[in-house]
């Protein structure tokens, strides 16, 4: 089988080509992102490809004639690019990828990831949908999901290959760029106690073997990926040890410049998840793919437990003990 | 130190160890909001606002969904009594109905076990096994008329195949005595097709009706 990974250089694209390059049945891998894998891959190929240059993405998707394609090159705001590169690239990504895919002879089926935002957090909005409800986007991170899937799903019937659309729920993880992750480990965390409701996390392991189950399963839907539980954000940063600071309405505006200033830029997305909440059914996937993701619990907890950072010794010196 | 106290039995350890507990995020909360933890602390607050009693409990069923159908007139205590009384006979958490979606009302009810007034959301809980409280409408003229039933709403129960029970709640909006009647589970329908919901709206409703009636004192000053 040969399998085509956008956004190899991310953590999830790598762990899902060392997953991959551990299968037999997996003959060829190709990847391709911008940024290069973040650890060593052992036999897959892998090519350095800007969002927006769709002539070489183009090239090389027809060029692999692909079995199956795993579309991991959804770029989050303020995870690694900023918010405005990161639409842009995910929406090229997309078209470019997807559309020369859909021309592919040996095409059989493709995998998207998505998120559980497409399903928006509007007044009103169910707390906690299953596939069944539509979407309705309430956030630019949501609307790039969304059309995402939508550039899938027409890929698919051109295709006429099924198409798994995995919505995930907000990963977190010890090695994932995360702008959730980063502000909610702040010394100090803006909260909004008076209305916030809990949210759902997935651990970034989770989100990998979703990935690979999808990859055999041919299940053609979108599928919400979630961890069990939930938590609210205050909850979460008591957790942490951290302090929770209060704060209502407009005084978001000040407390997403004073989170910008410590390194932590909190997307809108990510605001709307303290305030509004964000989970899902995910007992469809959990079905379907045969997973068992952590439970929400054990991700916040494992967020907080990176307090050990390993500095590796300059080359030909011994580390301290 | 709490566990040193509540091992000795000192009054109040409980509540310390409970106050810790919820300082360190010790405390679960599920997707829809409630906060089990919360309602443990806030119940010697309700016991004194009402008195329950409960008739009938071993109607419902002891694990899965239900969807409990219950008459209010004012329909401000009632979600409340329903909630507390099903949960002193049973141990089991009601999922009231029709809380507003706006802070920081709909936060704060939803701690205590409320959710939105949508069918897919009453469906959702009903296939993770919970009691969904679906109250009829108000009816602020009479007290022994239960008021109408959304058909909308019962096609979760269709969907998810949970049953669906009537519930008669006696008492006053300022009084503190009132009495909760738990009726047989409405038989589900075999046939299904559009007129199922509707039917079974009008079945669980006359059920409901019927079981006020039998319910509702008969002293000329109730």
């Amino acid at each position: 089988m040969r399998v085509l990974i956008t956004g190899m250089g991310g953590e999830l694209g790598t762990r899902v080509a060392n997953l991959l390059e551990a299968d037999e049945s997996v003959t060829e891998i190709l990847g391709m992102d911008l940024f290069p894998p973040r650890r060593r891959i052992f036999r897959s190929e892998f090519h350095r490809v800007e969002p927006t240059d769709r002539r070489k993405a183009v090239h090389l998707v027809r060029d692999f004639d692909p079995e199956v394609i795993v579309h991991l090159g959804v770029f989050e705001p303020h995870s690694r690019t900023s918010p405005s590169e990161a639409r842009r690239g995910t929406a090229a990504s997309a078209v470019s990828v997807l559309g020369a895919a859909a021309q592919c002879p040996s095409l059989r089926s493709i995998v998207v990831r998505s998120g559980i935002e497409v399903y928006g957090r509007s007044r009103g909005a169910p707390t906690r949908p299953d596939e069944s409800v539509p979407i309705a986007p309430t956030s630019p991170f949501g609307e790039s999901l969304a059309h995402v899937e939508q550039v899938a799903v027409e890929a698919g019937e051109v295709a006429d290959v099924p198409v798994t659309a995995l919505r995930f729920a907000p990963i977190v993880g010890p090695s994932i760029p995360s702008p959730l992750g980063r502000y909610l480990r702040l010394p100090a965390v803006f909260v909004d106690p008076v209305s916030e409701l809990p949210f759902s996390l997935l651990h970034q392991e989770g989100a990998c073997q979703a990935m690979v189950a999808a990859i055999g399963a041919g299940y053609d839907g979108p599928l919400n990926v979630v961890g069990p539980g939930a938590v609210t954000a205050t909850q979460a940063v008591l957790m942490g040890r951290r302090i929770p600071i209060p704060v209502i309405g407009p005084g978001w505006l000040a407390a997403g410049a004073l989170a910008e200033l410590q390194g932590a830029p909190l997307p809108p997305h990510s605001r709307e998840l303290l305030v509004r909440g964000c989970t899902a059914d995910g007992s469809e996937a959990r079905s379907v793919l045969g997973i068992d993701p952590r439970s929400t619990h054990d991700v916040v907890a494992q967020l907080y437990r990176w307090e050990i950072v390993d500095h590796p010794a300059p080359t030909g010196q011994v580390a301290p003990r | 130190m709490s566990t040193d106290l509540l091992r000795r039995g000192v009054p109040g350890a409980q509540a310390l160890s409970q106050v810790q507990r919820r300082a360190r995020g010790a405390y679960d909360i599920d997707e829809w909001g409630l906060d089990p933890e919360l309602v443990a602390l806030a119940n010697p607050v309700l016991g004194l606002r009402w008195d329950i009693e409960v008739r009938g409990a071993d109607q419902l069923p002891a694990v899965g969904g239900a969807v409990l159908v219950f008459n209010r007139r004012f329909g401000i205590s009632e979600p409340w009594v329903l909630a507390r009384g099903i949960r002193q006979a049973t141990g089991r958490f009601v999922r009231t109905v029709g809380v507003p979606d706006v802070a920081p009302v709909g936060p704060f009810l939803r701690r205590f076990g409320g959710v939105l007034d949508r069918t897919d959301e009453i469906a959702g809980l009903l296939r993770a096994g919970q009691l969904v409280g679906l109250p009829m409408s108000r009816d602020l003229r009479s007290r022994e008329r239960v008021g109408h039933l959304e058909v909308e709403r019962l096609e979760a129960a269709l969907e998810t195949g949970a049953p669906v029970v009537p519930v008669a709640l006696v008492g006053r909006e300022l009084g503190r005595s009132w009495t909760i009647v738990v009726g047989e589970p409405v038989p589900p329908v075999i046939d299904g097709g559009p007129l199922a919901a509707a039917e079974l709206a009008e079945t669980t409703h006359a059920a409901a009706q019927i079981l006020l009636d039998e319910s509702l004192p008969t002293g000329w000053w109730f």
